[in-house]
């Protein structure tokens, strides 16, 4: 903890104060407070599922949630929707936390939903992101979770700043942007009827520095690409492409060795590492509040298409 | 799936933290004020700077919160986006609420988060005389709320900074405010298209006053809320071994290993046995706490009871403020679903005192409850409610009604008298 306090000092003029530090330090208790509080409001439900990628958000979710619970465990499974384009050392990080936490782990694959037809993708190595509301919606009603909970936070993204703590979602999913109910102070709605269920997002007012930083602090491993690595990657539009059997290198394009990694993991077809050394979660904390450029468009081709992508995909039941 | 920061990502360094939501009429300008604030704090980063390109040499500062494709459509503001930014001072979380009618219940949810209303009047619109009917309706929803108010005169460019204009809207504001024993802490005049008093100083010389972001870093802290009596509405039983450890947030008030408390309706009196906060033991627990805690008896309490101070007292009938959310009216016959704190109960509504009049802000005789009504009712509950008013403990003060068939939150309610 004392170590926390120095390097948060490093962070910015502001925290060079024993004032400044522990206001991080307030702000970061003040969110966990917030996300345990959501989590044990899930206890009302017959079927949860927690949402876990191995991404970043998730695995600060999951923290989250076995502190809720403790000493019990979380009454939550955790759902994974594989997209069959996965990075192998997230999959390899999701089975051990799965272990780890004694949780009962569920992987629906969008393979699946492809071969029983309600998926069809452009071709092998498009984007699967997008498909993975299917197969999601699909997993919801198969298993009949009646809550699921996600690491999306509202600093992500213009259509995710907009949305409720407790999300609603009709018999169809579908999220109702124009319709969502009224929230009022902490005090949740979570009624729901035959066939709908809820979306809840603990994490909805951590910014990606508050992430981070929390990684730092209660010291939350992840998938070794978020921090610096070698990888081959080739320039494509401006992003660093890393070269692997789905997004080959191009005849016209040269490939070389970069240190790199990732701010996001996702579908490895349209997810971009970027330059640095950043090696542990200070690095990456600092890293990220220095930053002036790039954004969740620089590193993610599948937002880029157009501005109300998110919200059209969420349309759909995306989360 | 996990993302990176839309906006510039906020320090989590930085120090005090002020909630506070932008309210007033449709195209008053609130959205081009959030983007001004966001622009001029330096909470962008270039290429977001580059995608806000306008008609012309002008930056479109609204389109960075309307975040829905129906809301570019239309080019209004449909419901809540959160926003959060910093200055070296404070941390700021801005709920930016929409403006219009129809949406009053969204911005309602943004005041519940909120500690101070930003109220946008527009400075060419203001008829001399009268504010524009939703400016006071959200006026009156803001202070019933508890919410500080800050009045952010704004297109001042285009009236010239004309004093007298300044002058008379602030006049205005104070006099329609009175009836709701609300005043604002401060006025200030700006314009949110060019920049001037938002971030950095403005061009009125006859106005020497602070700009926004300066009142807005001197919002005075809402009374601690560690002071208040200990209220620790129970989410859920958790055991370990044969102890059982009640779960929940402290919505006021601080407890210590050793304390008395106050256990369930019935008030048991028994003692504190251990406290552990976010997973670690601890000696003490203050108000915003997640924390579990083990009591020196068992008592009959479970989820939606309450662990209090000895002074603690319930009742079933109370005069409340209610916000009517639901496009569904009020059924004399129904009951609704209740929740304060933890607890879920129903609720009957005897009698309609009165609903406020937009214009005048005084209660009106009225047999109905419509959409976005704010009304004076009077209600009973099947089981007793923490007899709490929310001027004095807005974390249970407060409840919600939810209608029983369709789900809907149906009102926002605030105790005020306990019968």
């Amino acid at each position: 903890m004392r170590l926390a306090y120095e390097r948060d000092s490093a962070v910015t003029d502001a925290s060079s104060t024993p004032a400044g530090a522990l206001a991080a330090e307030a702000r970061l208790h003040r969110l966990e407070a917030e996300a345990i509080f959501i989590l044990r409001e899930l206890a009302h439900y017959a079927r949860p599922a927690l949402m876990f990628s191995g991404g970043k958000d998730s695995a600060v979710l999951l923290h989250v949630a076995m502190k809720a619970f403790a000493p019990a465990k979380p009454p939550f499974a955790l759902l994974h929707i594989d997209t069959g384009h996965n990075f192998p050392e997230v999959i390899t990080f999701r089975d051990k936390r799965a272990v780890e936490t004694g949780l009962p782990l569920v992987v629906r694959s969008v393979e699946d939903s492809i071969r029983r037809g309600s998926v069809r993708v452009a071709g092998e190595s498009a984007s699967r992101n997008g498909a993975q509301a299917v197969t999601l919606l699909e997993a919801q009603n198969e298993l009949a979770f009646d809550v699921m909970i996600g690491g999306a936070r509202r600093d992500e993204e213009k259509a995710r700043a907009k949305e409720r703590v407790f999300s609603h979602r009709d018999a169809f999913g579908a999220w109702q942007p124009r319709a969502q109910r009224p929230e009022l102070w902490s005090l949740y709605n979570r009624h729901i009827a035959q066939g709908e269920h809820m979306r809840v997002f603990p994490l909805s007012n951590w910014t990606e520095a508050d992430v981070w930083a929390y990684i730092a602090r209660e010291e939350i491993e992840l998938p070794s690409l978020y921090y610096a690595h070698e990888r081959e990657v080739v320039r494509r539009d401006g992003l660093l492409m890393p070269v692997t059997a789905l997004t080959p290198r191009r005849e016209e394009e040269a490939s070389e060795s970069v240190v790199v990694r990732f701010r996001t993991v996702g579908d490895i077809t349209c997810t971009c590492p970027v330059e640095s050394d950043a090696d542990d979660a200070w690095s990456v904390l600092l890293e990220t509040l220095s930053a002036s450029v790039s954004e969740r468009g620089a590193t993610r081709m599948d937002d880029r298409v157009n501005a109300a992508a998110m919200e059209r995909r969420k349309l759909e039941g995306y989360f | 799936m996990d993302g990176v920061s839309f906006l510039r990502p906020v320090r989590p360094t930085a120090g005090a933290q002020v909630r506070f939501m932008t309210a007033g009429s449709v195209d008053d300008g609130k959205s081009t004020l959030i983007g001004r604030l966001l622009l001029d704090s330096l909470s962008l980063m270039q290429d977001q700077i580059g995608a806000l390109a306008g008609e012309g040499d002008e930056l479109d500062l609204a389109s960075l919160t309307d975040g829905l494709e129906a809301e570019r459509a239309q080019g209004i503001t449909i419901d809540v986006a959160y926003r959060y930014f910093a200055t070296p001072r404070t941390s700021f979380v801005i709920a930016d609420a929409p403006g219009h009618e129809q949406y009053t219940r969204n911005m309602v949810t943004a005041a519940s988060v909120s500690d101070v209303a930003v109220i946008v009047v527009d400075a060419v619109r203001f008829d001399g005389v009268a504010l524009l009917p939703q400016t006071r309706r959200h006026a009156a929803i803001a202070a019933l709320m508890g919410l500080e108010l800050i009045v952010a005169v704004n297109k001042m460019d285009l009236v010239e900074w004309s004093k007298a204009k300044f002058d008379a809207i602030c006049q205005a504001f104070r006099a329609a405010t009175e009836a709701l024993g609300a005043s604002a802490i401060a006025f200030v005049p700006i314009s949110a298209k060019a920049g001037d008093n938002v971030v950095t100083r403005g061009r009125a010389g006859w106005y020497a006053g602070p700009t926004l972001i300066e009142v807005l870093e001197a919002t005075p802290a809402r009374a601690s809320r560690a002071e208040a009596p200990l209220r620790l509405p129970v989410q859920l039983v958790l055991r370990d071994g044969d102890a059982r450890l009640y779960a929940g947030r402290l919505e006021s008030g601080t407890v210590r290993t050793g304390d008395e408390v106050a256990v369930g309706v019935a008030a048991f009196p028994t003692k504190v046995a251990s406290i552990s906060v976010s997973g670690r033991t601890a000696a003490q627990a203050l108000a915003g706490d997640s924390v579990t805690l083990t009591l020196a008896e068992e008592r009959d309490l479970g989820p939606g009871g309450v662990i209090a101070d000895l002074e603690v007292r319930y009742a079933r009938r109370f005069v409340v403020d209610l916000c009517w959310l639901d496009e569904t009216q009020w059924s004399p016959t129904r009951r609704y679903k209740l929740r304060q704190g933890t607890l879920e109960t129903q609720a009957l509504i005897g009698r309609v005192r009165s609903v406020r009049d937009i214009a005048t802000f005084a209660g009106v005789e009225a047999s109905a409850l419509r959409l976005n009504d704010i009304a004076s009712v009077e209600i009973a509950t099947r089981d007793p409610l923490l007899a709490d008013r929310y001027a004095d403990l807005p974390g249970t003060g407060a409840f919600v009604l939810f209608d029983p068939d369709t789900h809907q939150t149906a009102a926002a309610g605030m105790i005020r008298e306990v019968l």
